[in-house]
C-alpha cells in the first residue's frame, strides 16, 4: 500500500508557554524559598533585579525576549509523533501515542486526549521518587486546562471530534506524554512547544470501517492536526517590570506569575495565575495584552523551527 | 520462531557476534555535575550525576565514605505499549539497586566521606539491554562529573537462541524466552562486577555465552575510552591549549 507523504497542514496545535515574572521589591517572604532552591546571594539577587529594571537580564536578553528555541521532531520512533525542544538549558521531550478506544458515553462523537507530564530526576535531584509528583501534576493540569478546554470540551485547542471513528463505538485515544529532562526555568513553555511540535509530527493511520465488522487499519498516514493554540504568560510586579521566559534563577525571584494560553487568532484559551503576591486587575490586563504581542513573535519563530525540523527529519 | 536464519543472520540483520551500533554523548544536562546519553541500537538512556554534595538525609550519612544513591526510571513512551507507572515498580527498584551496587564498587568512596553521590538514569527508548546501557551511561556521567573511580564499568548482555550464542540482545530476542546473561566488568582490572542471568543454560554453554558478553563489554570499553578522549580534547581546545 502506498504511503502518502506527511502533510504538515497549517492548522497545527501550537502551545507555548512563556513566563513573565514579577520582580517584587518586597522579597522578605521569598528569602526562605530561594535559599532552599537556588541559593543566590544577596548581591546576585540585587544584580538580577537591577538588571531587569534596566531591561538587561543576566544573559543579555531584553525583558520580553525568548531564549533561542531548538526543535527536533521524530525523536521517539515508536510513538505516533514526538518532539524534543530545548529552550536554553531547559530540555523537554513530548510524545504522542494514538490507540483505539471507546469514546465516553457522554460524548459519543469525540475522541479522548490525556496529557501526562513526568519530571525526570535528571533535571533536579529533588524529583527523585515522589518528589517530582507535585510539579508533574501542576504542569499536567495547566496543560490540560489550556489544551482540552472546559468540562464539556468547549473551547479546546484540540478538535476532539476529528478523533472519532465510529460514533459511540470506536475513537482514537491520544496519549500525550511529556518528560522534563533538564529544567532551567520556563518548563511550561517548553512543554507547550514540544506538544505542539509533537502533534504536528503525529501521523495517525487512516481507518477504514468495514460494514458490520471491526475496523481495519490501513497503513496510510494521516495528519493529526487541530486548531492552533498557544500559551503565553506575563507577570507584572509592583515595580511595573515583567519578564518573559525566565531562567530558574529569575524564577526563584518571582513573586507571582501568570500563564496565558493564546491561540493563533489572538483569543485567550486558558489562564492560570500561579501563587504569590496579589496583582492589580488593570496590571493583569496589561500583561495579557503584552503576552498577545509576544506570542505572535513566538508563533513565527516556532513555526520556522518546526518546519526546519520536519524538513530535516524527512531528509533522513 | 527463527531467531537466526540459515545464512546466520539475526532478525535485524546482524551476525551472532555483532553488537548493535553504539553512540554516546557527554554533557547533555547542563545543570547536572555530569551527564551522558548512551545508545545501543534503539535503546536510548540518559544518565545524570549530582555530587559529591552534602548528604540530604543526615541519618544515612557515613563518616568514612560517600553515600551512593541511584534511581532508574523509564519514560512513559519508552516501550512499545505505553507504560502507566514510570517509577516505583518492582523492576525499576531492582535495577536501581543493581546499578547502585555496581557503581559503588568502582567509585573510590573513601575519598569523599560524609558526602552523597546521586546517579539518575532515565530510559528514553527501551529495546532490550536497558540495564547494560544504563551502566554504560552512568560510567560516562561519573567520568564527566570528575568523580574518582577505580576503572570504567562497562556492561553488555548475551543470550543463546537456536543453538547459537548471540551478543547484545534486542527486545524481541530478549522476550523469546531464552537465557539472557548480563555481565558488567572493570576492563583494565579484568574483574567482573555484575553477573545476572535468567532462564536455564548448560554449564559449558554458559561459559561460552559469558565469554561472549565479556568480549562485548571490552568493545564497549574501547568505545567509551574513545568518547572520553574526544571530549577531553574538546575541553582542552576550549581552554585554548
Amino acid at each position: 500500500m502506498a504511503k502518502k507523504a506527511f502533510i504538515n497542514s497549517a492548522q497545527c496545535l501550537r502551545t507555548l508557554h512563556c513566563y513573565a515574572h514579577t520582580i517584587c521589591i518586597l522579597l522578605f517572604f521569598h528569602f526562605c524559598l530561594v535559599e532552599a532552591m537556588v541559593g543566590l546571594s544577596l548581591g546576585e539577587k540585587s544584580f538580577i533585579k537591577g538588571g531587569i529594571a534596566q531591561d538587561l537580564r543576566t544573559d543579555g536578553r531584553k525583558r520580553l525576549t525568548y531564549r533561542p528555541i531548538y526543535v527536533e521532531t521524530g525523536v521517539i520512533p515508536q510513538a505516533s509523533g514526538s518532539a524534543r525542544v530545548k529552550l536554553g538549558a531547559t530540555d523537554v521531550i513530548a510524545s504522542v501515542k494514538a490507540e483505539l478506544g471507546r469514546p465516553n458515553p457522554s460524548d459519543p462523537d469525540k475522541g479522548k486526549v490525556s496529557i501526562f507530564v513526568d519530571c525526570s530526576p535528571t533535571a533536579e535531584p529533588t524529583f527523585e521518587g515522589r518528589g517530582g509528583d507535585e510539579l508533574s501534576t501542576e504542569l499536567s493540569a495547566a496543560l490540560q486546562r489550556c489544551l482540552l478546554g472546559g468540562k464539556s470540551g468547549a473551547g479546546a485547542g484540540i478538535d476532539l471530534s476529528s478523533l472519532s471513528i465510529v460514533k459511540g463505538k470506536v475513537c482514537w485515544d491520544l496519549y500525550i506524554d511529556g518528560l522534563v529532562v533538564s529544567s532551567d526555568g520556563n518548563v511550561l513553555d517548553a512543554l507547550g512547544a514540544a506538544i505542539k511540535a509533537a502533534l504536528s509530527n503525529t501521523a495517525i493511520p487512516k481507518v477504514n470501517v468495514a460494514a458490520q465488522a471491526s475496523p481495519d487499519e490501513q497503513p496510510e498516514v494521516d495528519v493529526s492536526d487541530e486548531e492552533f493554540l498557544q500559551f503565553d504568560t506575563s507577570g507584572v510586579p509592583v515595580g511595573k517590570h515583567y519578564i518573559v521566559d525566565a531562567t530558574s534563577e529569575e524564577e526563584s525571584q518571582m513573586s507571582s506569575a501568570i500563564s496565558v494560553s493564546i491561540n493563533r487568532q489572538g483569543r485567550i484559551c486558558g489562564l492560570t495565575k500561579r501563587g504569590g503576591a496579589g496583582l492589580d486587575p488593570s496590571v493583569l490586563l496589561d500583561m495579557i495584552s503584552v503576552s498577545k504581542h509576544v506570542s505572535e513573535q513566538l508563533y513565527n519563530k516556532l513555526d520556522t523551527e518546526i518546519a526546519a525540523a520536519e524538513a530535516c527529519d524527512e531528509e533522513e | 520462531m527463527e531467531y537466526v536464519n540459515p545464512e546466520g543472520l539475526r532478525l535485524d540483520g546482524r551476525r551472532p557476534m555483532e553488537m548493535r551500533q553504539l553512540r554516546a554523548e557527554i554533557g547533555v544536562v547542563s545543570k547536572a555535575d555530569g551527564s551522558a546519553v548512551f545508545e545501543m541500537g534503539n535503546t536510548k538512556v540518559i544518565a545524570a550525576v549530582y555530587g559529591p554534595r552534602e548528604v540530604q538525609n543526615r541519618s544515612q550519612q557515613m563518616n568514612d565514605q560517600a553515600l551512593v544513591r541511584c534511581e532508574y526510571s523509564m519514560a512513559n513512551f519508552s516501550t512499545g505499549d505505553r507504560m502507566r507507572k514510570p517509577k516505583g515498580d518492582r523492576r525499576s527498584t531492582e535495577i536501581s539497586l543493581v546499578i547502585r551496587q555496581t557503581m559503588e564498587a568502582c567509585i573510590l568512596t573513601h575519598l569523599m566521606p560524609r558526602s552523597q553521590i546521586d546517579i539518575f538514569v532515565q530510559v528514553l527508548q527501551a529495546d532490550g539491554g536497558t540495564r547494560s546501557a544504563c551502566i554504560n551511561a552512568a560510567t560516562l556521567a561519573l567520568a564527566d562529573a570528575g568523580i574518582p573511580m577505580r576503572d570504567l564499568v562497562t556492561s553488555c548482555s548475551a543470550g543463546f537462541l537456536n543453538g547459537t550464542p548471540l551478543l547484545d540482545l534486542n527486545y524481541v530476542e530478549d522476550s523469546a524466552g531464552g537465557p539472557d546473561v548480563t555481565v558488567g566488568i572493570l576492563p583494565k582490572l579484568d574483574k567482573v562486577t555484575l553477573l545476572q542471568m535468567d532462564a536455564k543454560l548448560a554449564m559449558d554453554t554458559f561459559e561460552n555465552v559469558m565469554q561472549l558478553a565479556t568480549e562485548g563489554c571490552k568493545a564497549v570499553a574501547t568505545y567509551i575510552r574513545e568518547i572520553l578522549l574526544e571530549h577531553t580534547k574538546q575541553l582542552e581546545f576550549r581552554r585554548g591549549l
